[in-house]
């Protein structure tokens, strides 16, 4: 293209990616930093139990949103039974429940005296009920709590696969003899493959950078390991080693599954030849076991925690009444308005930028800079406090300038500007993806009708990526609703969230007091999932 | 000396070092011509529409248009701002709008432009309104074909690119397209480049034909004389509408071949007595004629509706292509004997 290669979108682009990963650059080069004392105690001690905690966390979480997440997406788009479209978008709503609230939920109704033994002395009288009733707590209760809140990545990408998947396909499969579980085994499940990859990534992502939850179960990972070695022991640069443990962990997962791919191709959704797929529908027994695991699943994901809350809203309502719910809300939306706006844009300018460019190393940057997605926040956190503090001691101090540190640290701007960079490869790759499907040469077609590009971008790709968009917008304020370790450390000081509001009070051991800011996330988060179910399902 | 409408000159094309078309030097003389690019598959005729288009840069020469230079080592001009349109060969309608609001964008941008084109007449010709609400995925491959040739219409630009502008349109309708096609650039004085493999469909939009073969245009003249008078062996098998024969050169107007004897005609190019050459021979070069005494088997017989193409052997196993209109009296079977009219009469004759 007849495009000058260092043009304003390609600085754009550069620049923002670069900020963007500072983090990772930051990670990378305090590998080689001293450490303190404590790197050798920890290395002595709890280094080992992090690592084995994690990847045990790790395999069951996967294992379970696997079993579950492909379950439901295999039942709901390839059977017909009562309830399937129910099931379809409802399944989404556990992505309105995170970890930690999930885990009060599962504390609260198996604990010593919790719900589970209320309801049982209401239907049964006194009882020693403790000893019977189940503990969901420590390893178990964190990967039960994870996995129900985070099954959703691997449900709703691998319903998009099968939901694409041909009706050839299948009658290949009959062809061939293939019973229908050969035919799964076989044909659907390999051809879905990349889609629950993508969903187990997403998903092992999150769950290795998990704060609320394992800190809550008082279990040791290498996430709080990292937490750890920045508050008790002041030690960043081992907080950053340990980091980079994590982010090598993570590529080594991705490396695995793209080694074992090869160059196998998967299927994709053109036009050409897709033959919509006829339902098959179940009919007895097997009709009742098709709803009878989706209704589990949602129930267990979110009625249940929901349930909970509610229940004890309604028993303690001192608790309602005493939250400053208005507030709260404000606080909540002008995060999720700011950090929205600012990352849809640039995000935008990004992948303008790389798609006018065309340049193998910007796109080449963008995408090492958005692997970021995989630090914890506390790291980033800590990371942006400390580029700010340098910045600050060495830049500013030396023109003789005023600091700025109180202007990036414990202001919102700080928190937005992390939020930016937590979430950035969510909002890069949504309108990535959703620039995958503009063919380039639509592109040329609009300059050679003579429209500029600018007039390109707004006439062609603005009211293209609309759904996009308004998709993009949604998950993040999804996340950001949810968020906890960052917004910890870098709110204001007496800025409070849902989010915050709930972990403070499950801290200090208020379960009941937790569950109105917490009933409150989830409905505010649930709203915004129903408004765009249909979008996230189809996506 | 008058400028060209469009000069290229000594312009290598390359989007990669495979569809690589070297040293092109054409022009388009007056604003309203239209030319075509024959060539094979691959062989980097697209290359050469999105260079002029100006979607790939050049690293030598000067494409000109109405004396501006659009590209040259160190010019380019962007590709909204030089009033070229191209029409791809693949579906490139905007996915987001409709038939008609595509067709509406070409329309929109060349208000000013003095050319007048009803859009309601272009939808007419084009077969497209039974699909103008409907979206490009809504629609067959020819139909979105057709939308985009009337989005590159109506955009009514300086010079208009077409590549391969009918080739999943429907048989039924391609004739009709080409002749309201033809009809409309000539009015309107279009000046158009159109990219085909299809020589018959060039040789009838075309006043000239380029012909790109291994990465170079080998031939640009006008339709007659690339049919009549190729330049080359590679052009004669391109076109591939005759075979080559060989014969020997007996006088200033005559040949000879051992299977056929004597031919007679006018030598497009002379060679000495007695030279040894390779004849062009064309399936209308030669008549059919029950009584003659020049008599070959029949080895293959295509029905061509207006005609049979009858593929007979000679005595060396040549074979060769006669066309026998299809109201002739009688047909023959594969296997039996055809006459050939003797004396043979080549009008022009082309030796290689």
């Amino acid at each position: 293209m007849g495009i000058k290669k260092f043009n304003i979108w390609y600085i754009s682009s550069f620049l923002i990616s670069l900020v963007i990963a500072t983090p990772i650059i930051t990670v990378f080069f305090s590998f080689f930093e001293t450490t303190s004392n404590y790197s050798s105690i920890i290395k002595d001690t709890f280094l080992y139990e992090y690592i084995f905690n994690s990847i045990f966390l790790l395999s069951g979480v996967l294992f379970l949103t696997f079993v579950v997440g492909t379950g439901c997406a295999y039942l709901v788009s390839f059977f017909q039974f009562p309830g399937v479209n129910f099931f379809k978008w409802a399944l989404i709503l556990s992505f309105a429940v995170p970890a930690y609230i999930y885990a009060y939920s599962l504390t609260a109704f198996f604990e010593n005296y919790g719900t589970a033994f209320s309801i049982l002395k209401n239907i049964f009288g006194e009882g020693d009920y403790n000893s019977f009733i189940p503990k969901f707590d420590g390893m178990l209760g964190a990967i039960i709590s994870i996995s129900f809140s985070l099954f959703a990545y691997v449900y709703v990408l691998t319903r998009v696969s099968f939901h694409y998947q041909s009706q050839n396909l299948i009658e290949l499969g009959k062809n061939l003899g293939f019973t229908k579980q050969r035919s799964f085994f076989k044909i659907i499940l390999p051809s879905a493959r990349p889609a629950i990859v993508a969903g187990l990534s997403l998903v092992a992502m999150e769950t290795l950078s998990d704060f609320g939850a394992v800190s809550f179960f008082g279990l040791s990972t290498l996430t709080t390991g990292i937490y750890n070695a920045w508050i008790s022991f002041d030690d960043l640069a081992l907080a950053n080693r340990l980091s980079f443990f994590l982010l090598l962990f993570i590529l080594g997962l991705f490396i695995l599954e793209n080694f074992s791919r090869k160059k196998a191709q998967y299927h994709s959704p053109t036009k050409g030849g897709f033959k919509s797929k006829k339902l098959i529908t179940l009919t007895g027994y097997k009709s009742f076991l098709a709803f009878s695991f989706c209704f589990s699943v949602f129930f267990i994901s979110f009625l249940f925690p929901v349930l909970q809350m509610l229940y004890w809203v309604i028993i303690f309502p001192k608790h309602f009444i005493d939250l400053n719910s208005m507030q709260l809300f404000l606080n909540t939306i002008i995060l999720v308005f700011f950090s929205s706006v600012i990352l849809i844009s640039l995000a935008f300018i990004s992948n303008y930028g790389n798609r006018v460019t065309k340049s193998k190393l910007l796109e080449a940057f963008t995408t090492f800079s958005i692997s970021g997605y995989a630090i914890p926040g506390i790291i980033l956190a800590v990371a942006f406090i400390t580029f700010i503090s340098w910045f600050d001691n060495n830049i500013i101090n030396f023109f003789g300038a005023n600091t700025i540190k109180s202007i990036f640290i414990g202001s919102i701007l700080g928190l937005v500007l992390v939020y930016f960079i937590r979430f950035y490869s969510l909002a890069c790759n949504g309108i990535k993806s959703g620039y995958l499907k503009i063919n380039y040469s639509i592109d040329e077609s609009s300059y050679l009708l003579g429209y500029s590009k600018f007039k390109t971008f707004t006439n062609i790709h603005l009211p293209y990526l609309k759904n996009s968009i308004l998709l993009i917008g949604v998950l993040i304020a999804i996340e950001i609703i949810k968020e906890l370790p960052i917004i910890l450390i870098m709110r204001p000081f007496n800025f409070e969230t849902f989010a915050t509001t709930a972990y403070v009070f499950a801290s200090q051991d208020l379960l009941e007091a937790a569950a109105t800011p917490s009933l409150f996330l989830v409905l505010i988060a649930s709203i915004f999932i129903l408004i765009t179910s249909r979008y996230i399902i189809n996506e | 000396m008058t400028k060209s409408f469009l000069e290229i000159k000594n312009v290598t094309f390359a989007a990669s070092n495979k569809n690589k078309v070297n040293n092109v030097s054409l022009n388009i003389e007056n604003e309203g011509d239209i030319i075509c690019l024959l060539g094979p598959s691959g062989i980097g005729k697209t290359t050469i529409l999105r260079t002029i288009a100006g979607l790939e840069k050049i690293q030598s020469g000067t494409i000109v248009l109405k004396s501006k230079t659009l590209s040259s080592s160190d010019v380019h001009i962007e590709p909204e701002n030089r009033s070229i349109s191209l029409s791809f060969q693949d579906n490139c309608l905007f996915p987001h709008y409709n038939v008609l609001k595509n067709i509406e964008f070409g329309a929109a941008q060349n208000k000013k432009n003095k050319k007048d084109l009803n859009i309601n007449e272009v939808i007419k010709f084009l077969h497209l309104e039974h699909v103008i609400d409907k979206f490009p995925h809504q629609i067959s491959s020819g139909e979105a074909q057709r939308a985009s040739l009337a989005r590159s219409l109506l955009s009514k630009p300086d010079l208009l690119l077409l590549d391969e502008p009918l080739s999943n349109v429907d048989q039924s309708f391609k004739e009709e397209i080409q002749v309201k096609l033809k009809q409309i650039l000539t009015d309107l004085k279009i000046t158009t480049i159109i990219v085909t493999h299809d020589s018959y469909e060039a040789f009838y939009l075309g006043s000239k034909c380029g012909i790109i073969l291994n990465g170079q245009l080998r031939q640009y003249d006008d339709p007659y004389n690339v049919y009549h008078f190729p330049n080359s062996v590679e052009v004669v098998n391109f076109l591939n509408r005759g075979i080559l024969i060989p014969a020997k050169v007996t006088g200033e107007n005559s040949l000879e071949n051992k299977d056929l004897g004597t031919i007679k005609g006018n030598f497009i190019k002379h060679y000495p007595k007695g030279s040894d050459v390779q004849l062009l021979l064309q399936p209308e070069d030669l008549e059919h004629d029950d009584k003659s005494n020049l008599k070959l088997e029949v080895v293959d017989r295509k029905f061509r509706g207006t005609n049979f193409i009858y593929t007979l052997k000679t005595l060396n196993n040549l074979l060769i292509p006669v066309f026998v209109h299809s109201h002739h009296i009688h047909q023959h079977e594969i296997d039996e004997k055809f006459g050939i009219k003797r004396p043979i009469y080549i009008d022009h004759i082309v030796c290689f």
